[in-house]
């Protein structure tokens, strides 16, 4: 079973601790969430297991499905990166076909299969002619999906995923995720601000807050009933018309 | 690509020009041939004259501008591939290398490169002055100031997320620069290459003008020299030394023309003429039935973008705000909720333009203000919070100078220690230290930047806010501080609030009435409570089930 | 580091770098300056004594003996001490004395106008921007193509306009040459009434670039949302024309000035020689033709501090005109 292994990752940046000595493991199957503010560190974590930012120190362990520890330059095959902004992670200039191509090609897999991976993520094949600016955002967030896809990864890093897209399509795309995690038997770090989306499309909570991660657990333990003080601000201050109006009470 | 009239002229110019330069020394004949015939004017058989020693100065123009051409291009070239080096290949690696090449571009910048050409060519003996010598020379002292455009331009690219997704799919550093950033950066290549090239002819003739230039060349800075040294000037002979300078301006307006075209394919900002001739089509003056206790009436408004195929934004629309009420208007981007909460203010921008309907606010009719009216109508009865408080709050000045801006306007008998407690009151009221005052924008967090935003709008005790996605940047337990704060004030004070924002649940929990808008229609408009216990719409219930709730059933959602 | 710090650094750093600038090309191009100053230093009836000829070498190099580095730190010291040696082209004078006399005329030449040309090119180019879609519209072509003129060829065409043909203004000079220079009425009214041509040249050929930045600028700050917000107060159009959109867009001019700074010192070099103005362009062309190397060099280097003083002036003031430039700390 594929599996990534993080251990006491810490980033400093101009002797701010961005990332503080921060642990976990994902896991082929299961979908961790990582949950916090602006500011938190989550993104910094995503962009040092995506190999974008080099950790001041610590450590991320990949070990193949038989148990073995991936080599280095096999690292890109397994370990993929979905970005938050859907507007800016393709690039303006080339077609669909470009974005999906070039991870086929580097990671040894023909092209030929780029309408199998837009089939994969509900587009039809003839996306692939498009350019990013003919796309609607939630299009855009699928192409980047199956760009993820491409290299036959096992580990997905989603950064925000759907944050900045319609409200609307949101929870499709999130529903597509899962979907793929199941069929493909993925590992997904799913990182986040928004609660309500962790708990419903997660195994896994960790909460992060100034750089460390502050609680963890099954999501609907740390979610439901947080124990953490910062954990429960966070669940108290999402927007709950529920109280309002249940039983005609009074807000 | 915009095909502009102005991209369009100056391509024409600059191609014949051009192709005068290429063609015209094979028709022309021998520019050199001396002939008995000094200064003759234009007309007959020497079109634009000739030299006081009888040359033919048509032929001398074909030859010095083929000669300017050449020289520009070479420079040109040289120049760019220069900037492209230290400017994107910098700017790509970051770090050390980065600041050592920003660092020799900028002093290479502010040494000014004319008179350090010519203490080099002044060193070089007149026998090794070639053309690519001057060539290095000018492309050598004319790079830097393109670098830094370069530079600028790649260290905003480098940090797109599309790069960063290009390394993560494991694509060389090389390719990175080539494929994913320099197409990207085509356009300002092109300008900046343009730029190169009339810098580098105008340089050139300066050059050759002082008698600096390449030895045996003709260019037009050196029939610029001989028509100096010869006196044309004094001898009146304007058919010597227009021309060359002609030529030179023209291409050189050409091709600025062509880059104009390219800034505003790049800035999309420069692109769109649209003036605002009129804001509101004649409204005819319809006395809306105001209800009780209504302060603000929007009757069947209807905006429109006036492009080629015009965009009908807000379609119908009716709402009421009562006095004290919070008004929740729910949407998705480009349902047209924020162009409705500009045009009841009249801030849409052109080409956006009130078609028809009614806004009364009291017994007002704001659709027919006129503009000194409107002015003295605004903030002082309708405030208003913007969505990006960065963005909102001028860079440049204090926070003090913004506030008390209001006040000098608004209430100018108004002494100066009265604005400045005002301010200072204001600023208590949304729980932000008055010692702020003396802030910039940047000095402030996020959530503070938006609470002086709201104290600005209290300033003048208005008796409506409207608020734009006033929370949305912001993080949720700040965005919690906030919505307390609004819901606080609003009690205390007693204005009325329309609150914009794509998130339901929120408006479900803070507004009084909701009006959920789509393709600039509202399908639904009902009390917070009917909304979300009987939502009657399928957009209605699409978006409450958008929104899943922290403590409901886990699992549900996945299907 | 501290903004102004930074920018202190930066400059005395590009002082270093056009000082030995300075040094090294007479050195690496071909050619024997040393040889020809002497030739000429004698033909003047100068003295050529080894003293005057290590003097030469000094700045000029020697042709491969002695130590380079030996000769580096003396020519910065003579640099400190203000000696940069005897011009032969205006023998027996000092460099440092032809620079002191031609240097106030082109300063206050190339500073007035250039101060003109950037307050009136960002003044209508505010203008222009905030007025768009208006008449106004029409001077953006028309300046584009302006300030691609060379400098000397409008100082040409105004001659013979204004001089030649209209006899309105002197043909050349910085003054009256029968007037003895000083500080009274009659050789300062010379004086202005032979600059105003010059200064006329300097200010078309400039005032476009101002414009053209001023006015996209302009265009991009109006559709920003704090001129929104101005509106929304309520504040008087003049106001938010000059407080909120103009304040803003000014920024990458006063950012950009040290670029068109260059080219308008370039220019007037140039633009000195039509009018055989007593300034130290005029000089510098004279230092080139008669093959007077240290006074080439000297002027180079007055113009280059000239030029980098006026940046770091300009600098300084972008500090406090823009907070928040003075709040970052990275090398920007």
């Amino acid at each position: 079973m594929t599996t990534l292994e993080v251990r006491g990752l810490t980033k400093t940046f101009h002797k701010i601790h961005a990332v503080d000595d921060v642990s976990f493991t994902l896991t082929a199957g299961r979908t961790v969430a990582l949950v916090g503010e602006s500011g938190s560190g989550k993104s910094t974590i995503a962009r040092m297991i995506a190999q974008l930012v080099r950790p001041t120190s610590g450590e991320i362990a990949l070990t193949g499905p038989d148990g073995e520890p991936v080599p280095r330059r096999r690292y890109r095959d397994n370990v993929q990166m979905i970005f938050q902004d859907p507007f800016a992670s393709l690039n303006p200039f080339h077609t669909v076909e470009h974005h999906l191509a070039r991870p086929l090609k580097l990671h040894g897999r023909p092209r030929t299969e780029v309408p199998h991976l837009l089939e994969r993520v509900s587009l039809t094949a003839d996306f692939a002619h498009r350019r990013p600016h003919e796309l609607s955002g939630g299009q855009r967030q699928r192409v980047a999906i199956a760009r993820a896809l491409a290299p036959g990864a096992k580990v997905i890093i989603a950064d925000e995923p759907v944050s900045m897209l319609d409200v609307s399509i949101r929870l499709g795309v999130l529903k597509l995720l899962a979907r793929l995690q199941r069929e493909e038997n993925l590992a997904v770090l799913y990182i986040t601000h928004d609660l309500a989306t962790a708990r419903h499309f997660s195994d896994e909570v960790l909460v992060m807050y100034r750089g460390r991660i502050v609680e963890r657990g099954p999501s609907d333990d740390v979610l439901v009933r947080p124990q953490d003080p910062y954990t429960r601000r966070l669940a108290a201050a999402a927007p709950n018309p529920e109280s309002r109006f249940s039983l005609g009470g009074q807000p | 690509m915009t095909w502009s009239p102005k991209l369009g002229a100056g391509l024409g110019l600059a191609a014949l020009i051009v192709l005068f330069g290429l063609f015209g020394p094979l028709v022309t004949g021998d520019p050199a041939t001396i002939r008995d015939i000094g200064l003759t004017p234009p007309g007959g058989e020497h079109l634009l004259g000739t030299t006081v020693t009888g040359q033919d100065i048509l032929a001398q123009l074909a030859h010095a501008t083929r000669g300017s051409l050449w020289i520009g291009l070479l420079v040109g070239v040289m120049a760019t591939l220069l900037s492209g080096v230290f400017g994107i290949f910098g700017a790509y690696a970051g770090g050390a290398v980065d600041e050592v090449f920003s660092v020799f571009s900028n002093v290479m910048l502010v040494i000014p490169g004319l008179p350090l050409v010519i203490v080099i060519a002044g060193f070089v003996p007149p026998d090794q002055r070639g053309t690519g010598t001057i060539s290095l020379v000018l492309a050598l002292t004319g790079w830097a100031a393109a670098a830094r455009v370069l530079r600028a331009q790649t260290l905003s690219l480098r940090n797109r997320d599309y790069v960063a997704a290009a390394r993560v799919s494991g694509e060389k550093t090389w390719r990175v620069i080539c494929v994913e950033i320099l197409p990207n950066l085509l356009p300002i290549l092109a300008s900046q290459f343009v730029f190169a090239v009339v810098l580098a002819i105008l340089s050139e003739a300066g050059l050759s003008f002082l008698g600096l230039g390449a030895a045996n060349s003709s260019t037009l800075g050196t029939m610029l020299y001989y028509a100096q040294n010869g006196f044309a000037l004094q001898r009146e002979a304007w058919w010597w030394f227009v021309p060359p300078g002609l030529i030179i301006a023209l291409f050189g307006g050409a091709l600025a023309l062509v880059n104009f075209s390219i800034d505003e394919i790049i800035n999309p900002r420069l692109r769109d003429k649209a003036r605002r001739r009129r804001d509101v089509v004649a409204v005819e003056a319809e006395v809306a039935p105001v209800e009780q206790d209504a302060v603000l009436t929007v009757r069947n408004l209807n905006v429109v973008y006036q492009a080629t195929t015009p965009v009908h934004a807000v379609k119908d629309v009716s709402l009421t705000l009562r006095r004290g009420e919070i008004l929740g208007l729910a949407g998705e981007s480009g349902c047209g909720k924020t162009t409705l909460a500009y045009a009841i203010n009249r801030l849409h921008r052109p080409p956006a333009e009130v078609t028809s309907g009614s806004v009364t606010f009291d017994d007002v009719d704001v659709l027919a203000l006129g503009p000194e009216e409107l002015r003295e109508f605004r903030w002082v009865r309708l405030s208003m919070v913007f969505q990006g408080a960065m963005n909102s709050l001028n860079p440049v000045t204090p926070i003090r100078a913004q506030l008390q801006d209001v006040l000098r306007t608004h209430r100018p008998e108004m002494s100066a220690p009265d604005r400045e407690l005002r301010c200072a009151e204001v600023l208590r009221l949304v729980g932000v230290d008055p010692a702020r005052l003396g802030s910039h924008p940047h000095e402030l967090s996020g959530g503070m930047r938006q609470r002086v935003m709201i104290a600005m709008a209290l300033l003048l005790d208005p008796q409506v806010m409207i608020m734009d996605e006033p929370t949305t940047a912001l993080d949720v337990l700040v965005q919690r501080e906030i919505l307390n704060e609004i819901k606080r004030l609003r009690d205390e004070l007693r204005f009325a609030v329309v609150f914009i924002t794509h998130d339901l649940p929120l408006l479900l929990e803070l507004s009084d009435r909701i009006a959920v808008m789509r393709d600039g229609e509202v399908v639904e408009y009902a009390t917070a409570e009917d909304m979300y216990l009987r939502p009657q719409h399928p957009y209605t219930r699409q978006l409450l089930a958008s929104f899943p709730s922290l403590t409901g059933d886990a699992g549900a959602l996945i299907t | 580091m501290n903004y102004y710090l930074r920018k202190a650094a930066f400059y005395l750093a590009a002082l270093w770098a056009a000082v030995t600038l300075n040094f090294v090309i007479p050195r690496m191009l071909p050619g024997n300056p040393v040889d020809i100053l002497m030739a000429k230093l004698q033909q003047r009836g100068g003295t050529v004594d080894p003293a005057a000829r290590k003097a030469y070498e000094t700045l000029l190099g020697t042709g491969g003996d002695g130590s380079v580095v030996q000769e580096y730190l003396s020519y910065l010291g003579n640099l400190l001490r203000g000696e940069l040696g005897v011009s032969v082209s205006a023998f027996p004078a000092k460099v440092s004395d032809v620079i002191a006399d031609s240097l106030p005329w082109t300063i206050v030449l190339v500073g007035l106008s250039t101060l003109l040309s950037f307050l009136l090119g960002v003044g209508l180019g505010a203008l222009v921007g905030w007025k768009r879609g208006t008449w106004l519209d029409s001077l953006v072509p028309a300046t584009t193509v302006l300030s691609a003129v060379p400098y000397f060829w409008l100082a040409l065409i105004l001659v013979a306009l204004l001089s030649t043909s209209l006899g309105w203004f002197p043909l050349n000079g910085g003054y009256d040459v029968v007037l003895d220079p000083g500080w009274d009425g009659e050789f300062l009214g010379s004086a202005i009434y032979h600059g105003i041509l010059p200064a006329l040249t300097i200010v078309i050929s400039s005032i476009g670039g101002w414009l053209l930045g001023m006015r996209n600028m302009m265009v991009s700050a109006m559709s920003e949302d704090y001129v929104l917000t101005a509106r929304a107060k309520g504040l008087k159009n003049s106001r938010i024309m000059i407080r909120y959109a103009a304040r803003n867009a000014v920024l990458p001019s006063v950012a950009g000035f040290a670029i068109s700074l260059g080219f308008v010192v370039s220019g007037s070099i140039v633009t000195e020689l039509v009018f055989s103005y007593p300034g130290i362009g005029s000089k510098l062309l004279q230092a080139v033709q008669n093959n007077d190397y240290a006074l080439m060099q000297g002027i180079f280097l007055v113009i280059t501090i000239a030029v980098l003083g006026a940046n770091l002036a300009v600098d300084l003031l972008y500090g406090l005109i823009d907070a928040r430039t003075r709040d970052r700390s990275a090398v920007s």
